[in-house]
């Protein structure tokens, strides 16, 4: 139906409804700005409209997702521009009739009801009963006092409307929900709160990314109250009912801090890094062979043994658990061990050197860390001392040595690894990798055959002499190992090693936190390189 | 390495965030328990002390260990187009004996944290996940039973996302827009960047807990 539209029209949109007297205006021009205005009314909700379409067209196409803020901004501009014409033309829509322009078939039987102004029945009782409801109460008094009790009803019913108003508006800038725009006024925080809140973020904040506020301080950090199941049986608490956390307390350092690695390091002391700390312990090299010793022998103290066989009693455990050759292996390096502790110090050096990945590799072999000693055979022995340490290693070399990385890990890695580490950065990751990716793929037992050979090794040497051989000669030790049986492989191991000794040299530094076995070795190795 | 983005949220409003998060992610949320022991290396293993994070699973049966090691973030002015950040990560499972091992190796506990909450990983582009968690440190060493929240009325929220030097950028494009989403309920940025709290959350959240708004969980 055209209502204003169409027709010619004698009004103004801005004025109140039209008197009669405005009939006699110029009706022309009246109702040309009247049209113009109109027509342009609507030319910018239809652009709008049509714009609206085309920025869902673009969605559609490009598969973006739309920002719905804009487009309920956009909406809502539609909606506001709607609202202003249809409230033109009902301000004008008084003035004029409504004549159907169109009929037809359709229409024709539903044009009579829509351009009558009478009410519908169903209307007309609606009507009805609400205008008995209005006037319920006043329908016994005069007209005016009806009309004057509905006046006073009519204001109350407006001042309530005006207040709810007030409160949605107050709501909506409160919480930001303009009328088009997005938030645009955050709602007033009292400072106070504002400030607590900030203070607590930083705390929080700090707390999760730098440990700020989680830390105890020294005195508080022993363990006293029971480990939780997790930590049960990871840490070992000794006698003093310390753990076993190198340099926080000269007791423990005092027990050679036999404890700190477990099983690892036996026959070993000072596996802790920490400076004043060597001083308590047997020191740093108790190896008479050793340039730096003075005639000191590792002379294990009641400690120690008292935790050599708890330590042992834990093998016994894991002994169960292998087959029965590995069982005879280790249970040859036992005796061995205990008769190099026995008082030649430098034997469970070079038992270390050789058997120390092998021990290790029993004992975390009921841990199922059976990946790690594969490298034993194909890469140098240092790498195998590094067991746990490896598995670290492990991830840290598939991808990501890059020059980047290298330095970082560098810093990471510079006690436990930095040997495996730097023989990385040295040989290809060609050799490395492969290698790494095929650990897991190996089994046990082929490993432990490996081990066997090597394994023998100290056993048929058991002098110093040969120590003497292995250390300060490389070709001694080609010779005792051409004598094994697999003969490739410990080529293979020898060579490799001897490239590991030489990296090991660079990085001296490195290594003296962690393996002084290296360190010496190193030494040796240093001294002997000249001749 | 890893694109990450932190947030806080007010522990009240942590049922309507895990509301909204159940709806965008549309997987099931996982319970998260996970004691973290922040490792330091001492000066005598190097010249630059180095950090690394051991984490505990206790919400399986049988703990599982976790080390990460967080590297530096990356900078400059791509890295300040970036609304997310990246930086180096690597993570490996190791086993129960980690602790002991870094311990033999000289490093120091410098602080331990227990995070309780709740996580959801999905798939949007990248492997997100989203965690958010009260953190709690502990009086006495290893005193896990003993925890207390560092900031009992305030929540972390993290989201992470592996990435590679190759794909980083959509990645980060990814978690950031993920991140609109989130917007109601909670303000993220960049760790180390504060953000405060979103001042409607309290509508975000009423609206989200209603029953006209969404379903319950």
């Amino acid at each position: 139906m055209d209502g204003g539209v169409g027709l010619a029209a004698t009004t103004q949109p801005q004025q109140p409804p039209p008197p009669p007297v405005v009939e006699k205006l110029n009706p022309k021009l009246e109702k040309e700005l009247n049209l113009e205005s109109l027509k342009t009314r609507a030319l910018s909700l239809f652009k709008a409209i049509s714009r609206i379409l085309e920025d869902f067209d673009a969605y559609g196409r490009t598969n973006t997702t739309p920002k719905w803020q804009d487009i309920l901004g956009q909406y809502s501009m539609v909606n506001l521009e709607l609202f202003n014409i249809v409230e033109e033309v009902k301000k004008v829509s008084n003035a004029f009739v409504v004549l159907p322009k169109n009929v037809n078939a359709v229409n024709a039987g539903i044009l009579p009801v829509m351009l009558s102004s009478k009410l519908l029945p169903e209307m007309e009782t609606d009507d009805n009963a609400k205008r008995e409801q209005l006037l319920q109460g006043v329908q016994s008094l005069p007209i005016p006092m009806q009309i004057e009790r509905l006046k006073a009803r009519m204001d109350m019913i407006a001042a309530a409307c005006e207040n709810a108003e007030k409160v949605l508006a107050d709501t909506r800038k409160a919480y930001g929900f303009g009328a088009r725009q997005g938030p645009s006024v955050l709602p007033t925080m009292d400072k106070g709160q504002a400030a607590k809140i900030q203070e607590q973020e930083n705390m929080l904040r700090a707390a999760v990314n730098d440990g700020a506020g989680t830390r105890l301080p020294p005195d508080q950090r022993q363990i006293t109250t029971a480990l939780p199941p997790h930590l049960a049986d990871v840490l070992i608490i000794n006698d003093a009912g310390k753990i076993a956390l190198p340099g926080q307390s000269n007791n423990i350092n005092n027990q050679g801090m036999m404890q700190v690695s477990g099983t690892q390091f036996m026959g070993r002391s000072a596996a802790s890094p920490s400076g004043p700390n060597f001083d308590n312990t047997t020191s740093p090299l108790p190896y008479s062979n050793s340039p730096r010793a003075t005639g000191m022998v590792n002379a294990p103290s009641p400690q120690q043994q008292i935790l050599h066989q708890q330590l042992q009693q834990q093998q016994r455990a894991k002994l169960m658990q292998m087959p029965q050759h590995q069982q005879q292996l280790l249970a040859q390096q036992q005796q061995l061990r205990q008769s190099s502790m026995q008082g030649l110090g430098q034997i469970p050096a070079l038992h270390d050197l050789h058997g120390q990945p092998q021990q290790k590799f029993q004992t975390l072999h009921g841990q199922h860390q059976m990946s790690y000693s594969q490298p034993m055979a194909g890469h140098q022995q240092l790498q195998a001392r590094q067991l746990s340490g490896g598995h670290i290693q492990h991830s840290m070399s598939q991808g990501q040595l890059n020059p980047a990385t290298n330095r970082h890990l560098n810093q990471f890695s510079s006690g436990a690894n930095s040997a495996l580490f730097t023989s990385a950065q040295g040989s290809p990751s060609s050799q490395m990798i492969p290698n790494m990716s095929s650990m897991q793929s190996q089994t046990l037992v082929p490993r432990m055959q490996q081990f066997g050979v090597s394994g023998t090794n100290p056993q048929r040497s058991h002098s110093s002499q040969m120590l003497g051989d292995q250390m300060f000669n490389s070709s001694g030790m080609m010779q005792t190992q051409q004598s094994q049986p697999q003969q490739s492989q410990q080529q293979q191991q020898q060579q490799q090693q001897g490239g590991g000794y030489g990296n090991m040299q660079t990085n001296q530094q490195n290594l003296q936190s962690n393996n002084n076995m290296m360190q010496q070795n190193a030494q040796q190795r240093h001294q002997q390189n000249p001749q | 390495m890893e694109c990450v983005v932190q947030g806080i949220i007010e522990t009240q409003h942590v049922e309507a965030l895990e509301i909204l998060l159940q709806g965008l992610c549309g997987v099931q949320r996982e319970r998260l328990r996970v004691h973290e022991l922040c490792l330091k290396s001492g000066p005598s293993l190097g010249v630059v002390p180095s950090e690394v994070r051991l984490l505990c699973d206790l919400d399986q049966p049988d703990p599982t260990w976790t080390v990460k090691h967080v590297g530096g973030a990356m900078r400059g002015p791509g890295a300040d187009q970036i609304s997310v950040m990246v930086r180096t990560l690597i993570e490996s499972k190791v086993s129960k004996n980690a602790l002991r091992m870094f311990y033999a190796l000289g490093y120091k506990l410098d602080h331990e944290l227990l995070k309780v909450g709740f996580a959801f990983h999905f798939q949007r582009t990248a492997n997100i996940s989203v965690s958010v968690s009260s953190v709690n440190k502990m009086p006495k060493v290893h005193a896990i039973d003993e925890a207390v929240p560092v900031t009992p009325g305030m929540q972390i929220v993290d989201v992470t996302a592996p990435a590679t030097p190759a794909n980083y950028s959509e990645v980060a494009a990814a978690v950031s827009s993920f991140c609109e989403f989130l917007a109601p309920l909670v303000h993220l940025s960049k760790p180390f960047i504060s953000t405060g709290v979103v001042p409607t959350a309290a509508a975000a959240a009423a609206s989200l807990m209603s029953d006209g708004g969404g379903t319950a969980l």
